[in-house]
Order: structure tokens, then C-alpha cells, then sequence
């Protein structure tokens, strides 16, 4: 049996000749929360579900759990808890229906994690999901997916459609499932929230992992790059040149010396709030692209 | 778990199925007697000039009684009911069962449960598969009753015969829609394929000259009839050397269909 969780080498999917994942390389420990991050269409989905063995890879090998997913999916499916992209509950059922229905196919449950969860989203489950709004059909999705006792979960952006107070209180039920052992795989558009929450990050762009010194790179060029809202009708002082305007009027920008430096330097009046040091994934995406397109490929 | 959810979601539409089958049985024959006296004053039958009509016209309108009637059973309960109203159900209950998964977005949630694609495909066939054919056994069981009620026997044997021509009929449109479910994404798509094949299937049956490619031709009154007047007996519907086996040759086709479903749904991707 392999020491990994997960062991993905030179992992490449094609859908007609559209390259999703190209060469993917990817070690994952057991016991060990990896965060994917990247935009919408980078193969994120693609790489979890062949995982699965739910799509058959163009080239490559995968191994999880110590099982090849093209020759011996349910196995892996066994002991493996998984959370689609899509939102899969079915509305005609109630919620108590629907996740006795999840529940069914695995032996055991983790039932003191139920019922923390069920305490903690508040679902009225005896009502049909069809009533249900869409961040009530996360959390139920999410309360089916979690509390199968497995051994692997791959989640595909389990943070989906919910506000900020779920959101931490699920970091908080992935810590416990964490801490019991159990390997967590999971994507997300949240690079913040991921990164406190994983014990390592791998950021997917154009189906390849971006190489860590090039995103630390980039995150550190993106440290420099504060994002101001100036008080109304107040030119941009020196010491700082605009990169980019956003719709709403907050400017992203560059400054020569530390951001903070030129920031205490302002004039009074001049900026009403300022955020430093806290990249957004967009941004890092859009900075990446821009190296590319410098470089002429990605990795 | 598959199988339970399934049954919950057809079983209404099995009652209605079951319901219609049986409306439409009892009046044809507790109104029997009548339409034989009309038929038997009639000539418009035997005068018609398209052969199965004829045929059908011929049976109907025999002068030994008994003989016209199991005649009429054959076509009422059988070619008419069975195999229209059947085949209706059998594709109303077969669009649905993966397409309306992927509709819904929870065909790949299907796919993910630690259970093997063969058994997700039995686990939504099987009930379809109950839904369509017992009400088929059950109204034509009901039929014998209501024949005493005008004097008159129906032989329960060749009756229960001829219920498994038909339910290997409808299952054969069961299983060519569960193929062409899995193959679309979009119910609709699955209704109109299989509405427009059924709908050429019976303009080819209405043609005289090509009538033997259809597959209604597989399940009409020229198979029905021997069966229930005991001209062909089990061992012939089911013997392709010595018999005309053409019951083996409908259950081949809802195996084949059945095996391409299977097929289908192995190297499906979400």
C-alpha cells in the first residue's frame, strides 16, 4: 500500500482538444488538509473527479489509497467521501430523506459530527429541499458528505454559496476531521480562508500546478500592490502609480517604497480605507497571466 | 437505497398506468355482446382491403362466439392496451431515470455513492421494469373475471402467455429508453428520440409493403391470436429452431438494449 493518500504523476485530461490538466504532479500526504485554489475553469473539478475515477485521464497515473481509479473506482469510492462542484441533492425529498438516502450507502457515520452539524447549520429538514435556498442546499450536501467515517474527502469548493459565519464554522469541522485523521482535498475561491485552514496550498492555472517559488514570487510582488478607495475627488499622492481601477472605484496600486511606509506618509483626508498584504485570488490569476504571457508558457 | 428512491418516484405514475389499463378493459368487454351482434350483421370488416385488418376483421367477427372472442381479447387487451398504452408507460417512466438525474445535477452525486454503475443501473431499472409489466398480469387476470360477467371464458394459461409477450415488449421499450437516458443529457431529448422512433415504427406497421421491419410487427394480433386461442404454446414462443420463438427474440432485443445501457452508463462521464 502506498504511504500517500494520493499520488497523481504527469496526469494529463483532454475533452475533443481542449487540454484541461496538463502533465499534474501531485503528492498528498495521509492526514494531510491540501488546499487547491485557481480559476474557474483551471481543472480543478477535472483533477478531484479522476480522483474519483468519475472521468478516465488521457495519460498519467493516479493512485489512491493504494487503488488505480480507472481499474478499481469503488474501492476507491468505499473510503472515499466526495462533494461535487454541483450542488447534487435531490429536491423532491425532504432533507431528513435525503440525507438518510446519502447515509445509506456507507456503514458507518460519524454521529456526534451529524449532529454538530446539523446543530450548527440549523436545516429545517422536514421540509423539501426544493424549498430550500442555495446555501441551504450546501450545507445540506455538506452534512451528507462529511459525516460518512472515511478515510479521504475531496471537496470541490465546499464553500459555496455560504456566508462568512458558516464558512468559519465549517474551517472548524474540517480541523476536527483533520485532526482524527482523516485527508482532506479541497478547492475553493477563497485563497484566504484555504490558506489558514490547509497544511499546503497548490494554486492550478491552465491545468498545471503553478511551481511554490513562483507564487511566492507573485504573492510577494502582489504584497507591494495595496488596494486604496480615496476620499472623494483626492488625486493619487507620490510615491505610488495606479495598476488597475475596479468598478467601484477602488484603485490598485504600486508604491516604490513599503506599502505601509507610504501609507503612513499620506496626507491626512487623502484615502478612506487601504488594504495591504491580503491577495486576492483574482489578482494573483490576473499577475500569473501577466508572467505568462512575459514568459511565453506557464510553469 | 437506489431501488427504494426510484420506486417512490414511479409508483404514482405505475397506479395511473394500472388504472388506464384497466378502464380501458373492462368496457371492451363487458360491452362484448353487443359488438359481436354488430359485427356479425356487419360486412365493413371483412371488407376492408389492408391485411391485418382484414385479418383482425375475420377473427373478430367468427361465427363461433368463443373463438371471436378470445379474438377480440387479442386485440383489445393486447395490440390496443398493452402494447400502446405500455409503451407509453414504458417511456414516460425510461426518459427520466438518467437524464433527469443529469437535469438535475445529481448524476454525478449518483456516480460518487460507493456502488458499482452496473448495480446504480439494475437499482433504477428494476422497479420501471415492475411498474410496466405487473399491471399488465394483473388486468389481464381481472379480464377472466370480468368475462364470467357476460359468459364467457378467458383460458387463464394462454392469457397469462400472452401477458408475457406483451411485458416482453414493454420491456423492451423500457430498456431502449433507459439506453437512449443515458446517453442524453436533457429528458426532453430522450422523449422526442424515442417518441419519433415509436411514431416511424407504426407508420412502418401501417405500410403494408415494409410491415414486417416493424417492431410492432414483433407483438400484433397475428402473434396474439394463436397464443390465446392455444395455436402457439409456451415452448413455441420461447424456441427460435422449432417455434416461431419470437418472445426469445424480443427479450434478445431488451437484453441488447439493456446491455447498451450498461455500456453507456460505464463511460459516462459527469
Amino acid at each position: 500500500m502506498s504511504a500517500a493518500a494520493i499520488l497523481v504523476t504527469d496526469l494529463g485530461k483532454a475533452f475533443g482538444p481542449r487540454q484541461v490538466l496538463r502533465g499534474v504532479d501531485l503528492r498528498v500526504a495521509r492526514g494531510e488538509l491540501l488546499g487547491l485554489v485557481g480559476p474557474n475553469g483551471a481543472g480543478k473539478s477535472t483533477l478531484l473527479r479522476t480522483l474519483l475515477g468519475l472521468t478516465a485521464p488521457t495519460r498519467g497515473r493516479v493512485d489512491v489509497l493504494g487503488h488505480d481509479p480507472a481499474r478499481d473506482s469503488l474501492a476507491i469510492r468505499r473510503r472515499v467521501s466526495y462533494l461535487p462542484g454541483e450542488t447534487g441533492v435531490y429536491l423532491q425529498m425532504t432533507g431528513a430523506q435525503f440525507l438518510r438516502f446519502a447515509a445509506g450507502f456507507y456503514p458507518r457515520q460519524q454521529a456526534g459530527l451529524q449532529a454538530r452539524l446539523l446543530d450548527g447549520f440549523q436545516l429545517p429538514l422536514q421540509q423539501r429541499v426544493r424549498s430550500y435556498s442555495a446555501g441551504m442546499k450546501q450545507k445540506l450536501a455538506l452534512v451528507a458528505v462529511l459525516c460518512p467515517d472515511v478515510d479521504l474527502y475531496l471537496l470541490d469548493e465546499p464553500d459555496r454559496a455560504l456566508d462568512a459565519s458558516v464558512r468559519f464554522f465549517l474551517r472548524d469541522v474540517l480541523l476536527t476531521l483533520k485532526r482524527a485523521g482523516k485527508t482532506i482535498v479541497l478547492s475553493s475561491h477563497h485563497l484566504g480562508e484555504v490558506e489558514t485552514l490547509a497544511d499546503r496550498l497548490e494554486f492550478l492555472l491552465d491545468g498545471v500546478f503553478v511551481p511554490s517559488e513562483r507564487l511566492t514570487h507573485a504573492r510577494a510582488q502582489l504584497r507591494q500592490r495595496p488596494r486604496v478607495r480615496l476620499h472623494r475627488g483626492a488625486a493619487l499622492p507620490p510615491g505610488a502609480r495606479e495598476v488597475q481601477r475596479e468598478p467601484d472605484g477602488t484603485l490598485v496600486i504600486e508604491t516604490d517604497a513599503d506599502p505601509m511606509a507610504w501609507l503612513r506618509s499620506v496626507p491626512d483626508g487623502t484615502v478612506d480605507s487601504a488594504e495591504i498584504g491580503i491577495p486576492r485570488l483574482e489578482d494573483l490569476y490576473q499577475l500569473l497571466l501577466q508572467h505568462d504571457r512575459r514568459d511565453g508558457g506557464v510553469g | 437505497m437506489i431501488a427504494g428512491k426510484t420506486w417512490r418516484e414511479v409508483r404514482w405514475m405505475a397506479l395511473a398506468y394500472l388504472l388506464i389499463l384497466e378502464l380501458l378493459c373492462i368496457p371492451v368487454l363487458l360491452l362484448w355482446p353487443e359488438i359481436y351482434g354488430d359485427l356479425q350483421r356487419s360486412t365493413l370488416m371483412r371488407s376492408l382491403n389492408i391485411d391485418f385488418l382484414k385479418r383482425i376483421g375475420e377473427g373478430v367477427s367468427d361465427k363461433r362466439e368463443q373463438v371471436a372472442y378470445l379474438n377480440w381479447c387479442a386485440v383489445m387487451l393486447f395490440f390496443r392496451s398493452t402494447n400502446l398504452v405500455g409503451t407509453a408507460a414504458a417511456v414516460l417512466l425510461g426518459t427520466g431515470l438518467f437524464a433527469r438525474e443529469r437535469e438535475a445535477q445529481t448524476f454525478e452525486f449518483l456516480l460518487a455513492r460507493p456502488v458499482s454503475r452496473s448495480h446504480v443501473l439494475w437499482a433504477k431499472f428494476w422497479p420501471c421494469a415492475l411498474c410496466v409489466t405487473l399491471p399488465i398480469f394483473l388486468v389481464n387476470a381481472s379480464a377472466i373475471y370480468w368475462s364470467r360477467c357476460i359468459d364467457l371464458d378467458l383460458p387463464a394459461w394462454e392469457l397469462f402467455l400472452g401477458s408475457v409477450h406483451a411485458a416482453s415488449f414493454v420491456l423492451l421499450f423500457l430498456s431502449l429508453t433507459t439506453w437512449i437516458s443515458v446517453v442524453c443529457r436533457v429528458q426532453a431529448h430522450v422523449a422526442a428520440w424515442v417518441g419519433a422512433l415509436a411514431i416511424v415504427q407504426i407508420g412502418v406497421y401501417l405500410t403494408q409493403r415494409i410491415r414486417p421491419y416493424s417492431l410492432f410487427r414483433l407483438a400484433d394480433f397475428d402473434w396474439y391470436g394463436p397464443i390465446l386461442s392455444g395455436n402457439t404454446t409456451a415452448a413455441q414462443m420461447f424456441d427460435p429452431v422449432h417455434g416461431p420463438g419470437f418472445t426469445t427474440y424480443v427479450l434478445a432485443a431488451a437484453a441488447v438494449c439493456y446491455g447498451l445501457a450498461w455500456r453507456a452508463l460505464r463511460r459516462a462521464e459527469p
